[in-house]
């Protein structure tokens, strides 16, 4: 689905992303850990061209992702979900669903609207259709914004640590969401510090520090057999 | 027998106010079409202000900078008498004969437009930017281009917070419209004047104008307390 060779990304003098070279198959689930600072967020956010690379090469699907591609089309098939979830607060929870396939897809309202019941029964939120995003608990939210990238029928979904800012008895209800998604079969990259979440669910775990891809693999290789010394320190840190 | 007892109040009251309430019909008309353009004016400075091209920023920043570091009053009789000017001799340039004059309500509203078009600006342009980024960076990835983000998202939510900052500025403006008594409006300033100066009911004639104003700001400047309370407690 993605093929990436040798990206970079600056910021000014600041070299975020060091040569990052990766391939992501139809329905795998990549899950990116590493150190804050590692460069995880900015690389999932040049998936979607939300920051635009320095240097390098992507392919989506074949086509060549640059500054000149119409990054709406590409956003349409490659949804996101935020760390602080940004839910519009000015509409209902069923509005924030349905407001992108009405406008951009020009669904009818009612086709939109099942769809958003269907999208809010699956996360568990059916009740919470009508209610204004400011009165729901962070785990709530954060169901509701994947049930918003989902409205829009993506091919593929990242999650920029999408549990971080969340209560730790909300986490779960969160990654239960996500685990469901995995299981049917929806493309997945996933930056996290969810090692549990990426030992159960991830096809495959990266490793990045300092802007590189320092080591990958199968999750049970990564977390009970890692070759690097980088790996090694970074997961006795945190397991 | 009391110093006051001369003061003629009834007799200012019988001639004075009917003409005060004629002034208010200019007053209210100078403050709606001066609001009306400030608040356009204000919108497309502040989205101009955050665009990408260089020169649109510039240019606005020196007029910003231009109508900011001159008085109202100043403005107002440069639109009255000097623009007309201007333009015949410009247009004399090319050898056209004009005599093109401004009708005084109508460079009072350009002036009060353009000079509170300018403050206001700040303040759109600092609710828009006070707006977090991740708003419309879930625009974005919906699928929604840069401008649509920017009017569907991020300006609704801007303008929430605005209201009470734009609502005093609306009181201000009906205070101010007082100036355009210096370009011949005859609103309640210009009305006041001439009465006094005819009649020498010097102290009747003011204080009816002073309250006149306040007959006219009390009242709204309560009317946006209860609109912003009403948009707080939404």
């Amino acid at each position: 689905m993605f093929n990436i060779f040798e990206l970079e990304k600056k910021f000014g003098d600041l070299e975020v992303l060091k040569s990052i070279s990766m391939y992501i198959e139809d329905g795998e689930v990549v899950c990116i850990i590493g150190p804050s600072g590692s460069g995880k967020s900015t690389f999932l956010r040049c998936l979607n061209l939300l920051e635009v690379p320095t240097n390098g090469k992507m392919y989506y699907n074949g086509t060549i992702l640059d500054a000149d591609l119409d990054s709406k089309k590409l956003r349409q098939e490659v949804g996101m979900v935020f760390q602080k979830f940004n839910l519009f607060p000015m509409f209902t929870v069923l509005k924030n669903i349905t407001y992108a396939p009405i406008n951009i897809k020009k669904m009818k309202k009612e086709v939109a609207e099942e769809l958003a019941m269907d999208l809010l029964r699956k996360v568990g939120l059916a009740d919470k259709a009508n209610v204004y995003p400011s009165t729901l608990s962070g785990g709530q939210q954060q169901r509701v914004a994947i049930a918003r990238a989902l409205a829009m029928q993506p091919k593929m979904l990242l999650f920029d640590e999408p549990t971080s800012a969340l209560d730790p008895e909300l986490v779960g209800d969160v990654l239960e969401v996500m685990k469901q998604l995995a299981k049917d079969g929806m493309t997945m990259v996933v930056v996290t510090h969810e090692m549990g979440f990426a030992r159960d669910v991830a096809d495959r775990v990266v490793f990045m520090d300092k802007g590189y891809v320092v080591e990958e693999g199968k999750p049970e290789k990564i977390f009970n057999q890692p070759e690097n010394q980088r790996t090694k320190e970074f997961l006795a840190r945190v397991l | 027998m009391n110093a006051f007892s001369q003061l003629q109040f009834a007799k200012a009251a019988e001639f004075l106010i009917p003409s005060l309430i004629q002034g208010f019909s200019v007053v209210i008309q100078a403050t709606i079409f001066g609001f009306l353009l400030a608040t356009i004016l204000g919108m497309v400075i502040a989205i101009g202000r955050l665009s990408n091209i260089k020169i649109i920023r510039g240019f606005l920043y020196v007029f910003l900078e231009l109508i900011r570091g001159t008085p109202l009053l100043v403005q107002l009789v440069y639109i009255y008498y000097v623009v007309p000017l201007l333009f015949n001799l410009i247009a004399s340039l090319f050898g056209v004969k004009t005599d093109v004059q401004i009708a005084s309500l109508t460079a009072g509203i350009f002036g009060l437009g353009i000079n509170y078009g300018c403050y206001m600006s700040e303040v759109i342009r600092a609710s828009i930017l006070s707006v977090d980024k991740g708003q419309t960076e879930a625009a974005l990835v919906l699928g929604f281009g840069k401008y649509q983000a920017l009017f569907r998202i991020v300006i609704p939510q801007a303008l929430r917070s605005i209201v009470p900052s734009l609502g005093n500025y609306l009181v201000m403006m009906v205070k101010d419209t007082s100036l355009l008594a210096y370009v011949a409006v005859s609103e309640l300033l210009l009305r006041t004047q001439n009465f006094a100066s005819q009649t020498f009911l010097t102290i009747e004639s003011y204080t009816y104008l002073a309250i006149a104003y306040l007959v006219i700001s009390i009242p709204l400047s309560h009317l946006i307390k209860y609109v912003e309370y009403k948009l707080n407690n939404k």
